[in-house]
């Protein structure tokens, strides 16, 4: 009897959309039809909006929806293509496209839209101007007296910082209610900061109808005003701003304190040192990460602060307590002087950047040298 | 003020209130076949509605639907019933107040059921709005089929072709010619095709206590502290700067007096309006339209020394005015101070006469009067840089603040083949005899129709009839000034405005002087018209002059 081999030696292998090598190529050829498809439908779009060619769709939202389809058919082809890996690679895909759409697209357009004129009034639309808008950006009073009020509320992070460590340590003894006080002071960091603005901000210490004038009345006080006077009106946002904020500090340092190991605190105290010696020379060292990770998490927070000040001054008395997210708006929302909007932002993001890396450089620094 | 507010005790507003409420609410929950309805029904449908809720009361939201459903007659003689069934419209307005979109929503209830239209609201605060629209335009994402929109956003709007033009049928149902003078073509035009339904009118005037300039103890003091002329209602911005400084720290009735009540605070461009107010008066000079550019070439006016005057008046002033006056907003300066007792003088639109008897929140019902702004008695001549001293008197100049609201149908109802539902809609809000129940009652609107003007019909509401006729006079006299100070149609009016309000709130808190602020404001204006296009606002500007 002859073998059967020599017959599928012989025989031509034709991969078919069945075998995995087929789908393999099916695969591929999806993957390179589709992006091919959508780049073409992109440039299309492009160049009909440049106003080069006439081809193309009224609006970008046929190309938005291509994007979609594209996305699908990266993903199916992902998966043909390379089986099990494509599979992971799909997990993953997802994710990685929603960055791309929405932080680093927007990210790069809005430093293409930063070097131009961008007035949505204008009939002409968005024009090219070079550095002009950084060459305005500084000699703007207006943005450096905003960073100025950022330089004061960031700084009041600090007594935050303090504030919180102290309700910390003290949520952090044994003491009677323990778990309804953690709770309650929880409380004001779930309120939205535009009910706390309005509750507090705009209601109790109203200067006309505040339940707290009459009180301050019978103690002699005239003229109330809690947001006249620039410095005052500063600290009345701090406080608000601390309000709500400190919690969030609080639970972060009560974590930090809870996690330090009992037997170290045991072992100081049997050597003798005191409650004050324990905490400057045991306890704080150790937080300092977690210190750390709570201030600069704050910090960050504090840069985008908004919220507060459009609720209860709107940035006054006069520019007083003006922030840079709210200067931003003004110029971009009720200016719509988007071009100008886009570069104050991009120059915003960028000190941070830096001064976020400067600071957590100091500071790995700082806590390695100590711990 | 908390404790007036308290001893609110029975007073005209209240005998008002028992007189009317019992009858007007019997209609307003339209029982069939009762006696009273059926003697309504032999009047005239304004005069039924006017009785919705009478005065003294605020309308609520079943009174809003009655009156609705009054006025849907003209309605129906042109949309047949069921007509827009399965068809869904998108209305983009304000919600300020409590009023405008939600007054809205009650009125066209009625209209609803009727045509079978689908009704999806956009409410939008009003510092908020224009922003919103604007985003909309640019980013071609238009998503609203009618728009709540003022006048001086139509070279954004009706220049860029975005708007339906009104049907001859919408201008007959509406009357059109009934408008006042004020909204006569140009405004709500656009290369000669009209879009706007007008819904509203605005001028600021003058509301003051008149129980404050009435009163002999406070004119016995004011002689005697050697006050320039007789204790009365101030003529001219100088008479309110003396008056507002004598009667600080003065009191009535056991509460402290104020003068004049100064908007400070930006207000997403609005606040503008107010500083203008103090302005006009100084800046619009009879024998010149223009007060805010030259037409020539668009250079600003408002670093000139008629708006530094004005500035300086504001800043003078505010130490005699309520604390914490430079954070105030307009909507605390009318509601939330002069309808609650506070201040005697306040220039703002004419809401504050529609809302003093039947705004829950007033205290004041019978001690407030109108007139148009004050004057001055000197008028700075741009052509010459001189301040003139007119031989006819005092300088009037009404700041014809904001002209007035309007509905617009957005091209975007044609291609989603609603646009006769979004006409109707329109025409039904934009209705005759809805024009004048909304003057009257807090809506957010004041009166815009000449047929509006009717003391009689007022009467029939029961608000005194002097108050009436002095409300009634400081609108028509506003609108219908020679010397009115109109603002210009021209895209990106609000930047303008927005810019400078940012500056003047600065020099009001202090942080700079007031020529610095509008020096700042002017080179900001200038960077604004460069940015927008120079030549382009040079020929709507001298468009919109006339």
């Amino acid at each position: 009897m002859q073998d059967t081999p020599a017959l599928e030696i012989s025989e031509p292998r034709v991969a078919s959309a069945a075998s995995p090598e087929g789908r393999a190529i099916f695969g591929r050829t999806l993957i390179r039809v589709t992006s091919l498809a959508v780049l073409a439908l992109i440039v299309m779009q492009f160049l009909k909006t440049a106003g080069v060619t006439e081809m193309g769709f009224a609006n970008w939202r046929p190309v938005a929806v291509a994007l979609l389809a594209w996305s699908a058919s990266l993903c199916l082809g992902m998966v043909l293509s390379r089986g099990q890996h494509g599979e992971r690679a799909v997990f993953l895909l997802p994710a990685v496209l929603l960055t791309v759409a929405f932080v680093i697209f927007p990210t790069i357009y809005a430093l293409f839209i930063a070097f131009n004129s961008w007035n949505l009034s204008a009939a002409a639309g968005r024009q090219f101007n070079g550095l002009d808008n950084y060459r305005q950006l500084l000699n703007d009073g207006g943005y450096w007296n905003a960073m100025k009020n950022m330089g004061y509320y960031v700084t009041a992070v600090l007594a935050q910082y303090v504030i919180a460590y102290l309700l910390a340590i003290l949520l952090n003894q044994n003491i009677r209610g323990r778990k309804f006080f953690r709770v309650v002071f929880l409380l004001p960091f779930m309120l939205s900061p535009v009910a706390v603005s309005f509750m507090i901000g705009k209601s109790i210490l109203n200067s006309q109808y505040g339940p707290i004038i009459p009180v301050l009345e019978a103690l002699g006080f005239t003229n109330i005003s809690f947001y006249e006077d620039p410095w005052l009106a500063r600290l009345n946002i701090m406080m608000l701003d601390a309000w709500y904020s400190i919690p969030f500090m609080m639970v972060l340092l009560l974590a930090g304190l809870q996690a330090i190991p009992f037997e170290v605190l045991e072992s100081a105290k049997i050597d003798g040192a005191s409650s004050l010696q324990t905490f400057l020379h045991m306890i704080f060292p150790l937080m300092l990460p977690v210190s750390l990770t709570a201030i600069i998490l704050r910090v960050i927070f504090e840069l985008k602060l908004i919220d507060v000040v459009r609720v209860v001054t709107g940035g006054g008395p006069g520019s007083a307590t003006d922030t840079i997210s709210l200067f931003i708006y003004r110029e971009g929302i009720q200016k719509t002087n988007v071009g100008y909007a886009t570069a104050l932002s991009q120059f915003y993001l960028l000190i941070i950047i830096i001064a976020i890396t400067v600071v957590l450089w100091v500071a790995n620094k700082w806590v390695e040298k100590v711990t | 003020m908390r404790s007036r507010i308290l001893r609110q005790s029975a007073n005209r507003r209240s005998v008002i209130k028992a007189a009317t409420g019992a009858a007007a609410g019997l209609y307003a929950w339209g029982i069939p076949g009762k006696s009273y309805q059926r003697a309504l029904a032999q009047e005239s449908v304004i005069q039924q509605i006017l009785a919705i809720p009478g005065a003294g009361a605020q309308p609520t939201e079943s009174d809003m639907q009655r009156v609705g459903e009054l006025v849907l007659e003209p309605t129906k003689a042109n949309v047949q019933p069921g007509e827009f069934q399965g068809q869904q419209l998108t209305f983009l307005g304000l919600n300020n107040g409590g009023v405008h979109n939600l007054v809205f929503r009650p009125l066209s209830e009625a209209g609803q059921e009727y045509t079978g239209v689908q009704i999806e609201w956009i409410d939008l605060p009003q510092n908020e709005v224009f922003a919103r629209v604007q985003q909309s335009i640019v980013s071609d994402t238009i998503d609203f089929d009618v728009l709540e929109g003022g006048a001086p956003w139509e070279g954004d709007i009706l220049g860029q072709g975005l708007a339906s033009a009104m049907p001859d049928w919408v201008a007959t149902q509406v009357d059109v010619a009934d408008y006042v003078k004020l909204l006569q073509p140009p405004v709500g035009t656009w290369d000669g095709t009209t879009y706007r339904l007008s819904i509203d009118a605005d001028a600021h005037n003058f509301n003051y206590r008149s129980d404050v300039f009435a009163n002999q103890d406070l004119a016995a003091e004011w002689s005697a502290a050697g006050g320039a002329q007789e204790w009365g209602v101030p003529q001219t911005w100088q008479q309110v700067q003396a008056v507002t400084q004598f009667l600080s720290g003065k009191q009535l009735d056991g509460e402290d007096l104020y003068g004049i009540l100064d908007e400070c605070a930006p207000w997403g461009g609005f606040g503008w309006y107010f500083f203008a107010s103090r302005a006009s008066a100084y800046a619009k000079h009879p024998d010149n339209s223009a007060w805010l550019f030259n037409p020539a070439d668009m250079t600003p006016y408002v670093n000139n020394p008629a708006f530094v005057r004005a500035a300086q008046d504001v800043i003078d002033a505010l130490p005699f005015e309520p604390s914490d006056q430079v954070n105030a907003d307009g909507n605390r300066t009318w509601q939330e101070q002069f309808l609650a007792g506070i201040g005697s003088m306040l220039h703002w639109w004419g809401d504050v006469g529609s809302n003093v008897y039947t705004n829950d929140v007033s205290v004041v019902q019978d001690k407030v009067m109108f007139s148009i702004l004050p004057g001055s008695d000197d008028v700075y001549n741009n052509e010459s840089g001189e301040w003139d001293t007119l031989p006819t008197g005092p300088n009037f100049a009404p700041n014809e603040a904001y002209i007035g609201w309007g509905l617009y149908v957005m091209n975007r109802s044609e291609a989603s083949g609603v646009n006769k539902a979004a006409w109707s809609l329109a025409a039904h809000l934009g209705g005759k005899d809805l024009g004048t129940w909304t003057a009257v009652y807090p809506s957010g609107f004041q009166p815009y129709r000449t047929s509006s003007f009717n003391e009689d019909l007022w009467a029939t509401t029961g608000l005194p009839a002097e108050f009436v006729a002095s409300y009634l006079a400081s609108q028509a006299d506003s609108y219908n000034h020679p010397n009115g100070a109109i603002e210009p149609r021209i895209p990106g009016i609000f930047q303008y405005y927005v810019a400078a309000e940012i500056e003047l709130a600065r020099a009001y808190a202090g942080e700079i002087t007031a020529q610095e602020a509008l020096d700042a404001a002017a080179a900001a204006w200038e960077q604004i018209t460069d940015d927008i296009g120079r030549d382009s606002q040079i020929g709507l500007y001298q468009a919109a002059l006339g």
